[in-house]
């Protein structure tokens, strides 16, 4: 059964239709590129599939369930934005993942926070705002969860960031996971993607594997990206 | 989940109110050296001194009030309308449950500020037998009312209480939902929250005075009378805090719109 499906996913705001009669299905254990240009709809489906928004109409199903308390337990989120309360300290902010998720692995969080020499006493707001977003990251990822929803993960950091993100992505998520990661910066991501989803102004223009696309196109993701989103 | 919630909040809140409290109660103590001092020294320093001490309780207990309503009104906005509330809205709880645990957290901080505010003025008396003496007056009073409207006086102090709870809940509710209909528009959240909770003001003004003029009193008088107006306004303060408990909730649950 798909961890995440869109079933006719529409979503308008006022007049303007930021999703349009939208059909996907994401399996577990796959890595998905959920890839298009800056407004093509990519945050509005993450939020749909969270609850942060009702859909116009059609539906999103979490684990065969719509969104809601149940499937909050079995969904990571990184929003595309720092939202960590900064007054607490970082261990203070492990005590309220664990407390919340039965998921949350203390001990690969614990490691990962030493890695970035980050003690547990360090209040968050003192920290770099770089370090905020790792910090963050490292909480999403310490949980063992059935879907990871990565809003833009890797936007606005700087090469070597990018890096330690992508690697902390593929060396901490659960394998019989699914993970998506909302991007338009497809040649950074690309090497971990095992299939892609290109939406374009609220429609889906193409759901398919990476290898896929390199046999039937003969070209990169990154490449077909460009093709099909030329301006 | 709710026990959780209200953990951490407390947590949240307890960091700003449990110190403000310690210095209140800490100024207190050296004011009721600062009465002594005014009423036996001549010393011109120390009676200054005395007067600086006194002036800053009275800022202090002020302090007090103004931050259980920033606290309460700041916390609402920022951890579940702002950036905080993506992770807050993705949490394994429910809206409801977000709701009860700000609702009765502030209303926790509300009556402990009131009490820590009452126990700073007995800290500030300087003679203790005036405190004996004030406590002595309340139980006369309390057992002549007791004796007077042969009202059940356990009753009455329960029915007090409860009032003063669902009070406070619909005061925090009345902020809440006009937070959570401000924050519902792209735009000017912040005037549009306070557009709506003086619209919100105005509407329960007009409210209570028609009802406070329609009202005739009760046919019966006694102590029945006097348990009958404290569930009316048990009653009228549950359907306000009910009926901005239902705005809440379902602007949060259908019109949630974080930046």
């Amino acid at each position: 059964m798909a961890i995440l499906e869109c079933r006719d996913l529409t979503k308008h705001f006022g007049a303007l239709s930021a999703l349009d009669r939208v059909n996907l299905a994401v399996e577990p254990g796959r890595i998905v590129g959920l890839l298009g240009p800056n407004g093509s709809g990519k945050t509005t489906l993450i939020k749909l599939a969270n609850g942060l928004l009702t859909p116009s109409t059609g539906e999103i199903l979490i684990d065969g369930e719509a969104p809601g308390k149940n499937s909050r337990a079995k969904v990571s989120y990184l929003p595309d934005r720092t939202c960590i309360p900064t007054w607490m300290t970082a261990a203070q902010l492990m005590d309220f993942y664990s407390d919340f998720y039965g998921d949350f692995r203390r001990t690969a969080a614990e490691e990962m926070l030493s890695h970035l020499n980050i003690q547990g006493r360090q209040p968050i707001k003192e920290m770099s705002k770089g370090t905020r977003e790792k910090v963050q990251l490292i909480m999403v990822m310490s949980r063992a969860a059935k879907l990871y929803l990565l809003d833009e993960p890797i936007g606005g950091v700087d090469p070597a960031t990018r890096d330690y993100i992508l690697t902390t992505i593929i060396t901490n998520y659960n394998p019989e996971a699914a993970v998506l990661i909302s991007t338009h910066l497809i040649a950074d991501v690309e090497k971990v993607l095992d299939d892609v989803i290109f939406i374009n102004q609220g429609q889906l223009v193409l759901q398919s594997s990476v290898d896929q696309i390199r046999e039937e196109k003969g070209m990169s993701v990154d490449a077909l990206f460009r093709e099909v989103f030329k301006c | 989940m709710l026990r959780k919630l209200l953990k951490h909040e407390f947590r949240a809140t307890g960091r700003i109110m449990g110190p403000l409290y310690l210095v209140v109660l800490a100024i207190s103590l050296l004011g009721n050296g600062s009465v002594r001092i005014l009423q036996s020294s001549n010393s011109r320093t120390l009676q200054i001194l005395g007067g600086i001490v006194l002036f800053l309780y009275g800022l202090g207990v002020a302090a007090v009030f103004v931050m259980t309503l920033v606290v309460m009104v700041r916390r609402f906005r920022t951890n579940l309308l702002g950036d905080e509330g993506y992770v807050m809205f993705t949490l394994p709880a429910t809206v409801h449950q977000h709701v009860w645990s700000k609702i009765l957290v502030s209303t926790v901080w509300t009556i402990a500020s009131v009490a820590v505010v009452c126990l700073s003025m007995l800290a500030i008396t300087f003679n203790v037998k005036y405190v004996n003496a004030l406590f002595r007056q309340m139980r006369d009073l309390l057992s002549q009312i007791t004796a007077y409207y042969a009202i059940n006086g356990a009753a009455f102090l329960a029915e007090s209480l409860l009032l003063v709870f669902v009070s406070c809940a619909a005061g925090c509710l009345m902020f809440y939902a006009a937070m959570a209909v401000g924050h519902s528009f792209a735009g000017h959240k912040t005037l549009l929250s306070v557009v709506f909770f003086f619209a919100f003001f105005i509407a329960l003004q007009f409210l209570g005075l028609t009802s406070a003029f329609s009202f005739d009193g009760f046919s019966f008088g006694g102590a029945p009378a006097v348990h009958a107006f404290l569930w009316l306004c048990i009653g009228e303060a549950a359907a306000v805090a009910a009926v901005f408990y239902v705005v809440t909730t379902q602007m949060l649950k259908k019109h949630l719109n974080l930046e």
